[in-house]
């Protein structure tokens, strides 16, 4: 395979992954060497907008109605589709109050000026079209970016950690901050592959990279109850990333507040 | 075995003399309450009276994440820079994790030889420390309170001093070296230091029973316990991190940006992760937490012991004691027995 031809995009959100990409300064010209980038809007002007891809790496969830138009336009356009960072894997913060009616939400926080734009429960890319690789963080990790992108290079897809922060806080050694410390800790439950960036300056994981691969939410409840936090500020915290993500469902937030 | 006294005025003019062997490392400390094993420049920095470190000494020798070879399409596969030939010397080292390491050194030297393992592990000198256990201790119960093997240098405290076993010939050269530090052993030593171990034996605060646990555990194979446990284990590979004989790693190619060169490389791995035992075809043979959470019990207590003649646990309390969910060996292997005593 020659160069493949990749376009990076964004929906709604920060842009923070797209910028992740061009936070890789010393990698820079090494990534632009091995990818023939046919669009990158964020960082520069004239690209094409028709041509087929290779790979696309799209960065946002799904908030308005144009997010789902340009993905699925997307989707029809490129081979493989790389979600990249938690908003564009597991919806992120945007939804994080999904749970409140979006007018509701759309009236408290833009007042009269919401009525010029149209908008949704903000949801994950896969919720729309399919995904064939996840990089997930908030921002994503350089490292796994670039591991990707060299696996894609090779034609394979990469193996990204799917075990929880806790194992790499316990290979770096790091006191833990839920039993230690007595914080409200989402290690157990959130994806490695930030190397317990958190724990490593004693601070509790937030879960900013989204769950692991069959997390045990019923039992990390359990266990910050018994530390004697409140169900209000559990919920907060496992909300703030991941909401819409299936082990997050309603009946772990019933279950939780009746408990 | 030669036995010697050294008085404990003299223990750090000892410690700093071991630097003449190779770098020390000791327990330190790590944030506000954990300890681990780290380098040491300053004896005031060792943490004589400590209970545990967070991850025991295997870390240095089959390390959490580890190169093992390097590969590009020009030069083909090359083995990574070999690490300069200096000698560690581990101070401090408690009886549960000598007996880890010696289980790792019968494992790693099995029918292939793990040279990334020994490669370490032959240039380490061990001087061992005396403990008392805590709440969460039961060596006294897997048989590894004490050690006859395994060690250079074995200090045990006797008050005033440290009666201390000679191992090796390296932990001799150690004596020799600052002959002048220490003491004969006289009558009263002798009476001490049985006195001490009796007082260990009965300090324990746990005592399970392990001898026919194997028998019982094909007994209780379909145990509701197994489900339970599924229920609150979280998955999150702690136990295995902290655990002196945990030595499953898994192999992965990190690869370079030009996709034809790289590395090869291992981490540690977990019995308990979903992927553990994933095959081709997506197929997973213990798909199912609670089997993960069994798979770990049986390996440890009951197939260790077909394979090498004793359970893999060490006692140490590790898994207990830093599991977020607060899984009990001890309490799980007493259910497992229906013992009513406790």
């Amino acid at each position: 395979m020659g160069k493949p031809k990749v376009g990076i995009y964004g929906l709604t959100g920060c842009a923070g992954d797209q910028l992740a990409i061009l936070n890789c300064e010393d990698e820079l010209l090494d990534i632009a060497g091995a990818l023939d980038i046919k669009s990158f809007p964020m960082a520069m002007s004239g690209g094409d907008e028709n041509c087929p891809l290779d790979i696309v790496f799209v960065d946002g969830a799904v908030v308005q109605p144009k997010d789902e138009e340009l993905l699925k336009r997307l989707r029809e356009r490129a081979t493989l589709l790389v979600a990249i960072g938690t908003c564009a894997v597991w919806g992120g913060l945007p939804a994080m109050k999904s749970e409140i009616a979006r007018e509701e939400l759309k009236r408290k926080v833009y007042g009269r000026a919401g009525k010029i734009f149209d908008t949704t429960a903000p949801q994950h890319l896969s919720r729309f079209v399919k995904v064939d690789l996840s990089i997930s963080g908030c921002p994503i990790e350089k490292e796994q970016l670039l591991q990707s992108v060299a696996s894609l290079l090779h034609g394979d897809l990469p193996r990204l950690p799917n075990y929880a922060v806790c194992t790499e806080c316990k290979m770096a050694e790091y006191p833990c901050v839920l039993l230690e410390k007595g914080q409200l800790c989402l290690g157990p439950i959130t994806v490695a592959g930030c190397k317990a960036r958190c724990p490593s300056y004693g601070q509790p994981c937030i879960g900013c990279r989204g769950p692991v691969e069959e997390a045990n939410v019923s039992s990390e409840v359990r266990v910050l109850k018994e530390k004697g936090f409140t169900w209000f500020d559990i919920q907060n915290r496992l909300r703030t990333f991941a909401a819409p993500a299936d082990c997050f469902e309603d009946k772990i937030f019933k279950e939780g507040a009746n408990a | 075995m030669k036995i010697v006294k050294l008085p404990k005025e003299n223990l750090a003019k000892f410690v700093s003399s071991l630097s003449s062997f190779g770098q020390i490392h000791a327990p330190v400390k790590r944030g506000e309450k954990s300890l681990a094993f780290g380098p040491v420049s300053d004896f005031a920095q060792i943490q004589l009276n400590y209970t545990r470190t967070i991850l025991p000494l295997k870390k240095y020798f089959f390390k959490p994440i580890d190169t093992m070879f390097n590969f590009s399409a020009e030069k083909g596969y090359e083995l990574p820079m070999e690490e300069p030939e200096q000698r560690n010397v581990f101070f401090g080292v408690h009886p549960c994790d000598i007996h880890g390491l010696k289980i790792l050194d019968l494992v790693f030297s099995g029918r292939y030889v793990d040279n990334y393992y020994f490669a370490r592990r032959n240039n380490a000198a061990i001087i061992g420390l005396d403990c008392i256990p805590d709440e969460f201790c039961f060596c006294r119960s897997t048989g590894t309170d004490f050690v006859d093997s395994g060690f250079d240098l074995f200090l045990s405290d006797i008050d005033e001093s440290y009666l201390v076993r000679v191992g090796t010939s390296l932990g001799d050269d150690m004596v020799k070296a600052t002959e002048s530090l220490f003491r004969d052993i006289e009558k009263q030593d002798r009476e001490k230091y049985k006195g001490k171990s009796i007082e260990k034996r009965e300090s324990f605060q746990i005592q399970i029973q392990l001898q026919d646990l194997p028998g019982i555990m094909d007994l209780e194979y379909d145990s509701p316990i197994w489900e339970e446990l599924g229920q609150d284990c979280l998955s999150c590979g702690t136990c295995s991190m902290v655990c002196p004989t945990c030595y499953c790693y898994a192999v992965f190619d990190e690869l370079d940006l030009d996709a034809s060169s790289g590395r090869r490389m291992r981490r540690w791995d977990s019995c308990l992760f979903k992927d553990y035992a994933l095959v081709a075809g997506g197929h997973n043979f213990r798909a199912e937490r609670s089997s993960r959470v069994k798979n770990r019990f049986f390996h440890k207590q009951r197939g260790f012991v077909s394979q090498y003649g004793r359970p893999s646990c060490v006692g140490c309390g590790r898994c207990k004691a830093y599991c977020p969910a607060g899984i009990d060996i001890v309490e799980v292997i007493n259910k497992l027995r229906s013992e009513i005593r406790v």
